[in-house]
């Protein structure tokens, strides 16, 4: 059976430190936007990190969800897309062809979670800031709607090393950049299809729910909410 | 109507075809100036890219989605009026027809510009038409926008087919009383028409199946629009009924409009003997009919979302209701049933003039009413977080007057190519009702001996 | 033959080469022979060190081919060579174990930010007026090195004042070196939140003068006084690490965290009990905390030992720290304070940090000598789960404060003719009080390191651009963050860009022109050469298991980005030093209260630490995390409180001290005090760069001038003011909602 990568994200480890977000825009050649288009609210933050406060002074406590692309198994997305520039992979990934994308938008409205971004122009970097454009991903032009890949491109590079030296993919082997960089390891990447990868150890930890489910769009990411203290408590 | 002589009917129906009046220049040079802004803003946006517009997340779809199912909506009017008329054999029917079905075809033409201006990138369009791709990649069938794509043009044949088909004796008409190239033109438009019997049995049997063929087709394609919104998973959009409330808004508007236009032509063409009062009666019991089924629709459903109190559909009832969209919320509701629910009830109130007042704030309630459906759902969606606002541009404004600019011209422009009126139906309906009076008077008489 | 000529007859041999056949000479640009030997389209990757903040984590770069426009001996052309694409943590490293902050991750920018600058300058119109014009290294080094030899020369000696970042490693050493051998010179390391405070009160306490390393990973209950450690305070990434063990990386237990402050910081947002505190009450907090525990007997007072007897009525058991004599002082319930109390020392280990503002106050040296004393009583220090000290020492000198040399300036007393600027920006990062501005102004001569102009370097005569990190030999003895000895090391990771030079190349090189002890002092032509000694040293002081001699451990070092020793140490925390410790227990603020009705609190940016990232379009664009800002400033006010002021969310608020105003848009946030307003450090840049200049206001300008008593350190804490409303201003959210619920649902 082929890979089918997911996620879990620990909210108890969680620390709302967006180091995923700027990995994100590095890895993945996404452009800044500039003051006057972020005040109109198109800043592409493939990922983001919601934040949300509950309670009043002094009773005051902070959630952090960290929200992007959920790479849905009945995604909304996909169906409404009349050009097939959304759709699912056989790797369980909902795969984005810039190239087929005549930018209708209809999956950025159709997606619950508001992970669709759009390039309203064509992407401006000052140079030399170019020169740090990552050569494996593509540069979406006007027009276009890009969201988060799982690094689709490391995915891959990692699944053609492993073939190449004939040997199997280890647990672990491949990370996003987000994942990659998150200081407290709440992020976890692999294959759900593997029993014994950390992810689906994770997923069926019995604390791991998923955002929106109730929606039916099946979504990968396996959000494990933040714990509460409870003593006592040493095994 | 007084009865009128087949000679005077065609002198006063084609009196509008010849010479151009400066009032009538200088109104399509403001029209046409407004519509050429429009298409440089639109290939402003073309050069600059989506940008220029008011959109951003999380409202993606704006002012032009609005424009879209507002105009297509619109065209219901005609071809539906003039189609169930048909029909119906609804005597009174004759002088609006030709009306009713330009207003389908202008407006849908107008609507369906939409699809390309909203596009990010318009150039690649061509990726939903169905052709044999070297990649072997065909247009996704499961989209409603395909739907959309096929419905909307198959609309647009028949609707132009409706139209055409009763023009051809009105065009050999005007040919027979033309001289040289105007001559040559209209006899082109005529195909050969010359008024045998068998060729107008051809056009009968030709209209009577188009008008059948022609009400599936205009319900499927509002009920298509309203699936783009319906199949998506946004609060207050995925909802079962908005087929059914889509057909019958479009149904509205287009009564709406067909009002409008005909008050308009009635008193800058000098109609005023042939778009008789019992004409805007009758339409304005249509449209009181039309206002009431709308809010009977808003009402269920909104009943329905509030019983149910569903959080995410609860933010968007609430900010039409009392938050930032209530002010057009409100508005909509004034000129959608407010205002138009008593002048159409009271019979004193069923004038000409009040039922085209009551038309022009159906128009603009039924515009604000796509508005609302589109915005405040995308702007509250399911994360609080993801929650935004959305404000045009001069870019969008400018495209949104362009249309309705456009639409006054393009009808200002055929009522002086072509008859607005069906003249040779109007005939036949003069000759049926002297038909049928003698009929009487001989029954009569007849009795009488 | 040198390298600047094989670049010339190189760069000739290209461009003839180029134009061969080319269509349109005279627009297109010359290709440059490529100097390093790369394949297209593989990666590879290498060892750095990031910068950007004290911690010191190591990076591995990922350096693939690319195509540049450079500028070589005048001439533009374009160059194949290798490019850093992507930073990583380097998980070698022990301090950051293969993981990365938000700001690390940006430094890549720092190296192709547009601004740079890309050549030496030299000032071409009235100071400050940003009129520079370009000059050869050669011009530039012989303008210092006249400048300096007058200074050796004019009897009484010249002052020379070099103001930089706090350093480590060769690079301090060469500082160092430099300022010695200058009668009358004043070196001074210069950082807005600066660790002086917790230095002092470690070496007093425990006898390490450093910012202490927590064994987080393995702590059962955490209490942190006001110190954002999972964000911007001593080695977040460390620390995050750590913290995400404590939670979660123990099966079946799970570490409670409290934190104590005024305002709900980042690193608030993650506890379990975020409980505020007033304003510079963590000390007599913290002691409220030990009296507890000692009072009802949960450790025995002397338990404290030396850290203990630094604080007065420690030995009777601070009858003056009960909790119902403290619970208003401290705005804590005596109910919260003892149950707390009794939580820590039932889950052992448990430990107490403080930062950041805590220390930031006039009391702040208390404070943190209080918290000592409190994990002394818990007996977390020098054990697993609790506190330690890294036994890199790099002790930080005492030095002059800036404001000390600043009022000196002014006053005429001190005669400084030279200043060298390297890393700092104490235009921007000190109170306008202070008069650094005028002061600079007196100053006959200002060379520059920086690689941009900001509104210090704007203010120099000449500007010696140095590499950006990337582009240079690093090394590092970081402080805290790891019980390891760490002795980080690298090459550079690419071939400069620019025109620029290694900072401390520069430095030796004028030190060999300037000659005499100077020269003899800094034996080294270069940087490298001068780390590789240290290696040496160190080879020879640690051995080695793997490397047979010093070469191989030097080569070794340069490959996995340093050296660290396998074994944590252990610190010895016995002793302390018996220097006089501070009395008072409560902190002082300026600023008239019944006029200046609320705390002013700045605090460290997760995006923009103290400012010296905010010219990075990533920092800008992200939206800060609790209130999701973008591009611009703003400051925090409580709701009611902002209801009363009659303000909404972003308007215009003046926010005066007695030391100056500024204007910010108002954002209302939940998780502050009502007497409390809180902004953050990083934007106000009069000039630094496209992105930053011009953009927002800086809450360190309008500060008072008040120290830490015992340390001289400025308490930016300390500061009152007051807000009236200002009109309209501009927030840019990103985020749609401050709560999950929606609002819209509270209107009815």
């Amino acid at each position: 059976m082929s890979h089918q990568w997911g996620m879990a994200i620990d909210l108890d480890r969680c620390t709302g430190c967006e180091a995923c977000v700027v990995a994100c825009h590095a890895e993945n050649n996404i452009s800044t936007v500039g003051e006057e288009q972020a005040e109109l609210r198109r800043a592409k933050h493939w990922i983001r990190v919601e934040r949300y406060y509950e309670g009043e002074f002094p009773d005051v406590t902070v959630k952090f969800m960290p929200v992007f692309c959920q790479q849905c198994d009945a995604a909304p997305c996909e169906p409404v897309c009349p050009t097939f520039a959304s759709y699912h992979t056989s790797e369980g990934l909902n795969g984005q062809v810039y190239n087929r994308c005549i930018g209708t938008r209809y999956c950025a409205n159709a997606c619950p979670y508001v992970v669709r971004y759009f390039n309203f122009y064509n992407p401006v970097w000052d140079k030399p800031l170019h020169l740090q454009l990552n050569p494996d991903v593509s540069v979406r032009e006007v027009g276009v709607m890009e969201k988060c890949t799982f690094c689709v491109q490391r995915i891959k590079a990692g699944e053609i090393q492993a073939e190449a030296e004939k040997r199997e993919l280890k647990d672990g082997a491949i990370q996003p950049a987000c994942v990659q960089s998150c200081p407290t390891r709440a992020m976890v990447f692999g294959d759900l299809s593997d029993p014994e990868s950390e992810v689906s150890r994770l997923a069926h930890s019995g604390r791991s729910t998923k955002l929106l489910g109730e929606l039916g769009t099946r979504p990968k990411v396996n959000y494990l909410p933040r714990d509460s203290w409870h003593g006592n408590e040493i095994s | 109507m007084a009865t009128k002589s087949a000679e005077q009917i065609t002198i006063d129906l084609l009196r509008p075809l010849s010479g151009i009046s400066g009032r009538w220049a200088f109104a399509v040079a403001i029209l046409g100036g407004v519509v050429v802004a429009a298409l440089s803003a639109f290939g402003y946006q073309i050069y600059a890219g989506l940008g220029v517009s008011g959109l951003r997340m999380p409202v993606f779809w704006g002012f032009y989605i609005t424009n879209f199912v507002f105009w297509i909506g619109l065209s219901h009017a005609g071809t539906l009026i003039s189609a169930i008329l048909r029909l119906a054999n609804a005597t009174w029917r004759r002088p609006v027809t030709r009306c009713a079905e330009v207003i389908t075809v202008f407006a849908l033409s107008i609507g369906a510009t939409f699809p390309l201006i909203h596009l990010g990138r318009p150039w690649l369009a061509f990726f939903l038409f169905p052709y044999p791709s070297e990649r072997g990649i065909w247009p996704n069938i499961r989209s409603p926008l395909l739907w959309d794509f096929f419905a909307i043009n198959t609309y647009l044949i028949s609707s132009v087919t409706f139209l055409l088909l009763p023009m051809v004796p009105d065009f050999a008409l005007v040919r027979d009383r033309a001289e040289g190239m105007k001559k040559k033109i209209y006899g082109v438009l005529a195909l050969g028409w010359t008024g045998t019997p068998k060729q107008w049995h051809r056009l009968e049997t030709a209209m009577h199946i188009m008008a059948i063929a022609v009400i599936p087709v205009a319900v499927s394609v509002h009920s298509i629009v309203s699936w783009d919104f319906a199949m998506a998973p946004v609060p207050m959009w995925h909802s079962t009924i908005f087929a059914p409330y889509f057909v019958a808004g479009a149904i509205f508007s287009g009564i709406a409009a067909l009002i409008l236009a005909m008050a308009l032509l009635r008193k800058f063409l000098h109609l005023e003997e042939y778009l008789l009062p019992i004409h805007f009666e009758n339409l304005g019991k249509l449209l009181l009919v039309m206002s009431l089924l709308w809010f009977y629709f808003v009402f269920a459903e909104r009943l329905t979302a509030w019983y149910g109190n569903e959080s995410s559909e609860m933010a968007v009832f609430w900010t039409t209701q009392h938050g930032s969209y209530s002010p057009l919320f409100w508005t909509m509701v004034c000129c959608n049933f407010l205002i138009p629910f008593p002048i159409l009830a009271i019979k004193k109130l069923r004038t000409i003039t009040g039922t085209a007042i009551a038309s022009f704030t159906v128009v603009i309630g039924m515009w604000l009413e796509r508005f609302l459906i589109i915005v405040p759902s995308l702007s509250h969606k399911y994360l609080t977080y993801s929650w935004g606002t959305y404000r045009p541009t001069w870019v969008e404004i400018t495209i949104t007057a362009g249309t309705f600019c456009a639409m006054a011209l393009l009808y200002m422009i055929f009522s002086k190519i072509v008859p607005i009126i069906s003249i040779w139906e109007l005939k036949a309906g003069q000759h049926l009702k002297t038909q049928a009076v003698r009929l009487v008077v001989r029954s009569s008489e007849a009795g009488a001996d | 033959m040198e390298r600047r000529d094989f670049l010339k007859i190189s760069a000739v041999a290209g461009a003839t080469a180029a134009l061969e056949g080319c269509g349109n000479p005279d627009h297109q640009l010359i290709r440059f022979v490529p100097e390093e030997d790369l394949l297209p389209g593989i990666a590879t990757w290498k060892p750095s060190i990031c910068t950007l903040c004290p911690a010191g984590c190591g990076l591995l770069v990922r350096v693939m081919q690319g195509e540049a426009e450079v500028i070589r001996n005048g001439q533009l052309g374009l160059l194949k060579m290798g490019l850093a694409k992507k930073l990583e943590g380097n998980p070698a490293h022990p301090i950051n174990q293969g993981k990365l902050c938000p700001r690390g991750q940006a430094g890549l920018q720092v190296t192709y930010h547009p601004d740079r600058i890309k050549a030496p300058l030299a000032r071409n119109g009235p100071r400050g007026s940003g009129q520079f014009r370009e000059v050869s290294w050669d011009d530039a080094i012989k303008q210092l090195v006249s400048q300096l030899s007058d200074l050796q020369t004019v009897k009484p000696a010249g002052g020379l004042a070099i103001v930089t970042s706090p350093l480590r490693g060769q690079k301090k050493t060469i500082v160092s070196a430099f300022a010695a051998a200058f009668k009358n010179s004043m070196p001074m390391e210069f950082a807005f939140f600066d660790d002086g405070v917790l230095r002092a009160a470690n070496g007093a306490s425990f006898g390490h003068s450093l910012p202490p390393t927590v064994d987080l990973g393995q702590s059962n209950y955490v209490i942190s006084f006001g110190a954002d450690f999972l964000g911007t305070w001593n080695s977040p990434v460390a620390q995050s690490l750590a913290f995400g063990h404590m939670r979660k990386g123990r099966p079946g237990v799970r570490g409670k965290f409290v934190q104590f402050e005024p305002r709900i910081s980042q690193t608030g947002a993650s506890a379990d009990e975020w409980i505020p505190v007033q304003p510079g009450a963590e000390g007599i907090l913290a002691l409220g905390l030990a009296h507890v525990i000692i009072a009802e007997k949960l450790r025995s007072a002397s338990a404290a030992g030396h850290a203990g007897s630094l604080i007065e009525g420690w030995s009777q058991g601070l009858p003056d720290y009960a909790p119902e004599k403290i619970a208003a002082q401290t705005g804590v319930k005596s109910e919260t304070i003892t149950r707390i109390a009794r939580e820590a020392a039932a889950h052992d280990p448990a430990v107490a940090l403080i930062g950041d503002a805590a220390t930031a106050q006039t009391n702040g040296l208390f404070n943190a000598l209080a918290v000592n004393a409190l994990n002394a009583l818990l007996g977390s220090v020098g054990k697993p789960g609790g506190v330690t000290f890294s036994p890199s020492s790099n002790l930080k000198e005492s030095n002059l404060s800036l404001q000390a040399l600043a009022s000196q300036i002014n006053s005429g007393a001190a005669g400084v003719k030279v200043l060298l600027l390297y890393n700092a920006n104490p235009v921007f990062g000190t109170p306008a009080a202070w008069g650094v501005r005028a002061a600079l102004d007196k100053i006959p001569f200002i060379a520059s390191f920086g690689s941009f102009i900001d509104d210090s370097s704007a203010l120099a005569d000449l500007i010696l651009p140095d590499h950006s990190s990337l582009e240079s030999w690093l090394d590092d003895a970081p402080v805290s963050g790891s019980a390891k000895t760490v002795v980080s090391v690298a090459p550079p990771a690419m071939n400069p860009l620019h025109n620029t030079r290694s900072m401390p190349d520069v430095l030796l090189g004028v030190a060999h022109q300037l000659g005499g002890d100077l020269a003899r002092s800094l034996p080294w032509k270069t940087y490298d050469e001068a780390i590789q000694a240290s290696f040496t040293a160190l080879y020879k002081e640690k051995g080695s298991e793997t490397a047979k001699d010093a070469d191989e451990f030097w080569k070794t070092a340069q490959d996995q980005g340093g050296w660290w020793s396998s074994e944590e140490v252990k610190a010895v925390t016995a002793g302390g030093s018996s220097a006089a410790s501070p009395k008072t227990a409560a902190p002082q603020f300026d600023g008239d209260p019944s006029e200046y009705r609320f705390h002013f609190l700045p605090f460290a940016s997760q995006l923009f630490y103290d400012g010296s990232l905010a010219h990075l379009p990533w920092m800008q664009e992200a939206p800060d995390p609790l209130s999701t800002v973008m591009w611009g400033t703003w400051i925090e006010i409580n709701p009611r409180t902002a209801e009363k002021l009659g303000v909404n969310q972003g308007d215009l608020v003046e926010v005066a001290s007695q030391h100056g105003k500024l204007q910010a848009p108002a954002l209302i946030a939940p998780g502050i005090a009502p007497d409390v307003v809180a902004m953050p450090v990083g934007q106000g840049h009069e000039n630094f760069t496209r992105y930053a200049s011009g953009r927002g206001a800086n809450p360190i300008s309008i500060l008072s001038p008040v120290s830490v008593e015992g340390t001289g350190s400025l308490a930016w804490a300390a500061t009152r003011v007051k807000l009236s409303r200002a009109g309209k201003g501009k927030l840019i959210l990103f985020g749609g909602s401050l709560s999950e619920a929606s609002p819209e649902l509270k209107h009815r």
